[in-house]
């Protein structure tokens, strides 16, 4: 997996992968699901049997359109519990081979003399998760003094924006101009992996700079190239307004994003990597968005065995899911198979300071002191340490000697603060996110004096 | 959804391989030539305080962590390093008896009452090693001179430190550097090793295992104070580099002032915490009543590792919780476009 050098004076190195791989297009499963974050106020448009077209919005005053990726009948409609421990709502399409398109998304007449709002608009109506977040409402639009567009990836294992850069070079700088224009932002970078140089020289990037960025995890993140290469922060929404200035928009998206504006469709694809561990081989499919995961490893014929692990987003911060029919969605970057020797298990340690963590966190959070205030629920303190800055990278946990979740305890942490002030009484509410279930060891510190937990404790 | 026989589990879903225990055996790895060499000069007697210390460490945590029912983390390797440390710092003649005590009275009061590995603010060795020399029956037996005195090394058996504070810098003239350097004076079955200790020291440090800040500014703190009054009073104070190399300097700078549990982890928390032991053991060695300081000033700045580790940058927090509203958006763009 990593190298991990016998000098370790210096923090081991992630490299991202420089390979290409074609990227393979998947027909239209016969089912796909899409899920769907419900908030108050809003709800579905569709029922069960109803027939939707490609494009249609399927749900009534969301805060983005939910749109259907394939022109079928709605077969099922259920909810269940995301890895954030919000509740989903998974809506379950038997799908038509042949598409027909919603004719309400429209395409934007005369792409380069239209005002930024009208883009804006259009963007939003295509239902862009990558813009989505700061698009609440495209008349209210926050400065933006740095928009980065970056061919660099977000796992080690993905190489879906490098592989689109490689193979369309030419269409960047329309990508470049139309963002631009779309985000009004004063300053422009096209951030590169060092490895593809020489793609990068050819290609004319208009207005925006190229930033070269050594390909090295986790320089892909978009906190990370907001803080070296951007105008400072991340742009997000904190729940007081925005932080930060800078948007970081993937070059797939991109792109999409041009051609929905041009084409007047929604993006219905998205790209993925498969990787497992064992021949270590990096393959590129284009999916319906909905597709379950399952399709791709039987096109790959990959198998998952018993015991193993089928990881969703990458190996540093993805999620593991239990299933091969959950479906890929308009975020997910790749998919990794992990055979049942290769599985990485935490301990329920205690932290030895060896300060690891430390050197090595790339937003300069004191992880050591963290993990513990998180471990004892002392989430108030953990506030004051700043750890809603960390971007759950995972590099903390990978270089820890005792193999403490550490990651898990941020993000504890994160939730605990959203969740309790400082009442002992709301606790439960806090630990009730379920990510990981009997198996977390914070959890586990509440209970400890249970027989069951005495007999799971890991043996040195 | 239909679950599948597979396993979930938090991220990240790998791992670089590092392992606790590594710590502890790159440690006794590093440690080995300065053993050696201890056996060499001393024969069965070290062999047999090194032995001794090791198992009645072990044991030591054994015992008292079956007392507490926790799990027994003997094999971690940790026990077994404070046990070596101990031995190293000890003359080959100590009794066994007190070997023994200091180990228990080091594991159980200064480590496992405190919540074991990682949770002792002070190092086991060294609470250990200061129970013995507060002792007034048994600080005789850490008195190099009277110690060592039935040993036959081929060098002169006076302890370098001693002979400094008794006679002054005109005493030690008689020292060579290159022999304290290779290790032929008088001192702890280990600890006199200054060649060997400093080259398991860089060991550690190339290997990661110890931060290499700690180390480095002790150095500097010795050489800048120890500077500071040779500078000022050649005749009455000795000079720097007879100050690293006499005594417990190499031990503490590369072995026991690094202990992970005892020691910063922030940049200039750990810099800070190097240059204060460093600047602290010429001042004991000045003007306390005991020879040399190393492991009183590590205990010391052991004690004010919380609040170095308060020496470090304050992370930028995000904006209080209050709900959205257009306003509320458009003031935080007015905010950030006046700063």
């Amino acid at each position: 997996m990593g190298l991990r050098s016998f000098f370790g004076i210096l923090p081991p190195k992630l490299y991202y992968k420089d390979v290409s791989a074609p990227i393979e297009a998947l027909p239209v499963p016969e089912k796909i699901t899409l899920l769907w974050y419900r908030r108050t106020h809003s709800d579905l448009a569709v029922r069960v049997g109803t027939k939707v077209e490609t494009g249609q919005d399927l749900a009534r005053n969301g805060r983005g359109p939910f749109v259907s990726t394939v022109t079928g009948r709605v077969e099922e409609a259920s909810t269940f519990l995301g890895v954030d421990s919000r509740e989903y709502l998974a809506v379950q399409i038997r799908a038509d081979q042949k598409d027909s398109f919603d004719p309400s998304v429209t395409s934007v007449a005369g792409l380069s003399e239209t005002q930024p709002q009208t883009l804006r608009t259009g963007v939003n109506r295509a239902g862009f998760t990558a813009l989505r977040s700061i698009i609440r409402d495209p008349r209210v639009w926050p400065t933006v003094d740095c928009l980065i567009i970056s061919a660099l990836d977000l796992d080690p294992f993905s190489i879906v924006n490098q592989q689109t850069f490689r193979d369309n070079p030419e269409q960047v700088e329309a990508a470049i101009e139309l963002l631009a224009r779309t985000t009004e932002a004063s300053q422009c970078v096209l951030a590169v992996p060092d490895n593809l140089a020489d793609i990068a020289s050819k290609v004319s990037t208009g207005a925006a700079t190229v930033a070269m960025v050594p390909p090295v995890y986790p320089n892909g993140l978009p906190e990370i190239l907001a803080k070296k290469y951007g105008a400072g922060l991340l742009m997000k929404t904190y729940d007081a307004g925005f932080a930060g200035n800078t948007v970081v928009v993937s070059l797939e998206h991109a792109l999409a994003m041009v051609n929905s504006l041009q084409s007047g469709r929604p993006m219905l694809e998205k790209t993925v990597t498969l990787s497992n561990g064992q021949d270590g081989k990096l393959r590129n499919f284009r999916v319906r968005i909905g597709t379950p995961v399952g399709e791709i490893l039987k096109r790959a014929s990959v198998e998952v065995q018993p015991k193993g692990k089928l990881i969703l987003n990458g190996i540093m911060r993805g999620y593991s899911c239990f299933s091969d029919e959950q479906p890929i969605t308009a975020t997910t970057e790749s998919v990794h198979v992990q055979s049942p020797s290769e599985v990485f298990f935490f301990q329920n340690t205690q932290c030895t300071n060896c300060g690891k963590c430390n050197s090595i966190c790339p937003v300069d959070l004191e992880v050591n002191i963290l993990g513990r205030l998180s471990e004892y629920g002392i989430f108030n303190k953990c506030r004051g340490l700043g750890v809603e800055n960390c971007i759950e990278c995972g590099l903390c946990a990978y270089v820890c000697p005792a193999r403490r979740p550490l990651v898990h305890f941020m993000t504890l942490a994160k939730q605990g603060i959203k969740t309790v002030t400082d009442e002992p009484a709301n606790m439960e509410e806090a630990l009730a996110c379920t990510a990981c279930g009997p198996s977390c060891p914070a959890i586990r510190l509440f209970d400890f004096d249970t027989e069951s937990d005495k007999e799971d404790s890991p043996k040195v | 959804m239909k679950a599948l026989d597979i396993t979930v589990s938090p991220a990240p879903h790998c791992h670089s391989g590092a392992r606790i225990t590594g710590v502890s055996y790159n440690f006794i790895l590093a440690l080995i030539p300065a053993m050696a060499m201890g056996a060499y000069y001393y024969g069965f007697d070290a062999i047999r305080v090194i032995a001794a210390s090791i198992a009645s460490a072990m044991i030591a945590e054994a015992l008292i962590q079956s007392v507490l029912r926790r799990p027994i983390t003997i094999a971690d390797g940790s026990a077994a390093v404070s046990g070596l440390l101990l031995a190293l710092i000890l003359p080959a003649s100590v009794p066994l008896y007190l070997v023994v005590v200091a180990n228990f009275i080091g594991i159980i009061v200064a480590k496992q009452c405190f919540g074991g590995l990682g949770a002792n603010p002070l190092n086991p060795a060294l609470v250990g090693w200061a129970v013995i020399r507060i002792t007034k029956a048994w600080a005789g037996y850490l008195d190099f001179d009277l110690a060592l005195i039935n040993y036959e090394t081929g060098f002169i058996l006076q302890y370098p430190l001693a002979v400094l504070k008794a006679e002054g810098p005109a005493g030690i003239a008689h020292f060579g550097l290159m022999d304290l350097f290779l290790g032929k004076q008088a001192g702890g079955i280990g600890s006199s090793a200054i060649l060997c200790l400093l080259v398991g020291g860089i060991y550690l440090v190339l290997r990661g295992t110890i931060r290499w800040e700690i180390p480095a500014s002790f150095l500097l703190g010795v050489v800048v104070i120890a500077g500071i009054f040779w500078l000022r009073n050649s005749s009455n104070y000795a000079s720097p580099i007879f100050h690293i190399l006499a005594g417990n300097v190499m031990i503490g700078a590369f072995f026991l002032s690094t202990d992970n549990a005892t020691s910063p982890v922030n940049r200039w928390g750990m810099v800070a915490f190097g240059f204060c032991c460093g600047a602290m053991t010429v001042v004991l060695r000045a003007w306390s009543v005991y020879p040399d300081g190393v492991i009183f000033a590590c205990l010391l700045m052991s004690l004010f590792v919380p609040l170095l580790d308060k020496m470090k940058k304050k992370q930028l927090l995000p904006p209080a919780v209050s709900p959205v509203t257009p306003q509320a958006i458009s003031e935080s763009a007015e905010v950030r476009s006046a700063s």
